[in-house]
């Protein structure tokens, strides 16, 4: 009956998903994703398109956009899914630090991490739960992508293999965006007691780590490549990249993602439970 | 003589510089239900979460069927009840533990079986579909035990298991101890010491973060001497001291607490005294409530001289 560190993640996958779209709570969360991004798609992004397919064939559409620091935009194929990076890369970061902020510190408050501390090990119960949030958040994106996809190829079906290029590269991409934002709450969360106080420190360490590197950096210069440990340091460089060009920066929020991990691991593997 | 399944040495933890357990060390071998008693803040709940590996200890060694707490190898091995551990609101009774169960290692249709029958043998089975919210404590604390239960575990670590539980509770737990150390180790910590004289042999006393160094025998006399507990209707203490005081055999009777009384006495000289108490108790038209052979767990453990 010897079950090993993959089937234990698995399980505590499977269950966090079950937590998702089998709970109450879940489909509360679920119903208002899904209103808050029918109204993105309905009225943001395809107006937005709708201005940039216009505006493509004006000459002074290129300097207007750019004016207004889209200029990447106009690289996209098809307008709607350029836009709907620009939003995806503010929209994602944020709900990654709100929906897995909780990954096991409400659990353990309760005290509901001993039952299953008893039965895995505390690699297992952390990994299973990153990857499960992980998981969540992927399937999240795959369903504002599809509806973002039906909504272009309703208007013109041509466009059907252009657009699934265009799906899969952001697909891709936005994963990998939220791979180390997932990372910092999961080291926040065995460190903190509450979802909310995991938040806050989100917030603060997004808000002030670049400031306080740009301060030291000003002493001694070579502490500013700490910067590109911030969670989201590379968004304003990926929101002026289109489709796969994105793929070139992939290694920030690798990195950034197995350093956050390594730290939210040694945390976990001291913490009291 | 058995390998010991638990081997702590000097074993101490502190929080915040206060030091709650001090170099504790004791070993335990597989057979019957082992007590651990102590005064509030004597450092048993410490003591326990450092074998079921939820703390490191500050310095001494754990050892647990030879592997450190928490190790992997010991998944299913070892259970336990935690002291304020609380099921996920989120989901059903059932659901929780047949995915403890499957992370133990049965198989879907297996695991739901384990979670029927631990649910059953706490008498539980209804609460198969209800939250945790919904429950009662004794019946929270029923289904803690339950989950403890899962695969039969050859050492079940209960931290207070019948804290908060009704007397019909209390005693539904005691036989379900009993039924299951047939098959495994318990290790039971608690205040209720009459509840420990029933279900342990033996019992370790943890006080101020020390372990004594004595494992109290319950059932066993002590030296030469033997001792018989007496629990009285109202009666004249005085009177009854002093005629019990003229049995053959009878060394001192002293008076621990109102209608309770002791009686220390040789067993060569008086093998019988339990029915010469008996005999001069009806001489003299008194009513006894209790007699027990030995001393109560109570006065082993706190009052020995």
């Amino acid at each position: 009956m010897k079950t090993g560190l993959i089937n234990h993640m698995l399980l505590i996958c499977q269950f966090e998903l079950k937590r998702l779209f089998a709970t109450r709570k879940g489909w509360l969360y679920l119903a208002t994703y899904i209103i808050v991004w029918y109204f993105i798609l309905f009225y943001p992004i395809r107006y937005a398109a709708d201005l940039l397919d216009r505006q493509r064939s004006s000459a002074h559409a290129g300097s207007f956009f750019e004016f207004l620091g889209f200029g990447s935009l106009l690289d996209w194929a098809i307008p709607a899914f350029g836009v709907y990076w620009q939003f995806a890369l503010i929209f994602f970061p944020i709900m990654s630090v709100v929906i897995a902020a909780d990954q096991t510190c409400s659990d353990r408050q309760r005290g509901t991490l001993r039952f299953l501390a008893l039965r895995v090990s505390r690699d297992a119960l952390f990994f299973g739960r990153y990857f499960s949030y992980l998981v969540i958040q992927f399937l999240l994106i795959l369903l504002t992508l599809s509806a973002t996809f039906l909504l272009v190829i309703f208007r013109d079906v041509s466009l059907f293999s252009v657009a699934i290029n265009n799906a899969s590269s952001i697909l891709i991409n936005l994963f990998l965006v939220i791979l180390p934002f997932t990372a910092m709450m999961a080291a926040l969360s065995v460190t903190v007691k509450s979802a909310r106080q995991a938040t806050v420190w989100a917030v603060l360490i997004w808000s002030f780590l670049a400031g306080i590197i740009s301060l030291l950096s000003s002493y001694l210069p070579v502490l500013g490549m700490l910067k590109v440990l911030i969670p989201g340091y590379q968004l304003s460089q990926l929101a002026q990249l289109s489709e796969w060009e994105a793929l070139q920066i992939a290694y920030i929020p690798v990195l950034q993602s197995l350093i956050l991990l390594a730290i939210g691991r040694w945390i976990m593997q001291r913490q009291a439970l | 003589m058995s390998e010991p399944i638990i081997q702590c040495q000097s074993v101490s933890h502190s929080y915040s510089g206060k030091l709650a357990l001090k170099q504790v060390s004791f070993d335990i071998t597989p057979g019957e239900p082992i007590g651990l008693v102590g005064p509030n803040g004597a450092g048993k709940t410490t003591l326990l979460s450092i074998l079921c590996g939820f703390l490191k200890p500050s310095s001494g060694s754990v050892s647990i069927f030879g592997y450190k707490p928490g190790d992997s190898r010991l998944c299913g091995r070892i259970s336990a009840l935690p002291q304020d551990a609380w099921f996920d609101p989120a989901f059903t009774i059932g659901e929780q533990l047949v995915l403890l169960a499957r992370l133990q290692g049965f198989g879907t249709d297996q695991a739901k079986q384990e979670a029927e029958r631990v649910l059953d043998a706490v008498a539980l089975k209804d609460s198969w579909s209800a939250k945790p919210d919904t429950l009662s404590h004794g019946m929270a604390k029923r289904v803690a035990i339950a989950q403890a239960l899962i695969g039969s575990p050859e050492l079940i670590l209960l931290d207070e298991p019948t804290a908060g539980l009704d007397p019909v509770n209390t005693r539904n737990i005691r036989s379900i101890i009993m039924e299951q150390a047939k098959y495994s180790t318990f290790f039971i910590s608690s205040h209720d010491l009459p509840e420990l004289g029933r279900v342990c042999q033996k019992v370790l006393l943890l006080e101020n973060g020390v372990m004594s160094p004595m494992q109290h025998n319950v059932a066993e006399t002590e030296g030469s001497t033997g001792f018989i507990t007496l629990q009285m209707e109202a009666c004249a203490a005085d009177e009854l001291m002093k005629a019990l005081q003229e049995l053959k055999g009878v060394i001192q009777v002293s008076n621990p607490q109102k209608n309770e009384f002791l009686v220390e006495y040789l067993p060569e000289k008086a093998p019988q005294m339990d029915i010469e108490i008996l005999t001069c108790l009806a001489k003299c038209h008194w009513h006894y409530r209790q007699l027990t052979r030995g001393k109560s767990l109570e006065e082993k453990l706190f009052f020995t001289d």
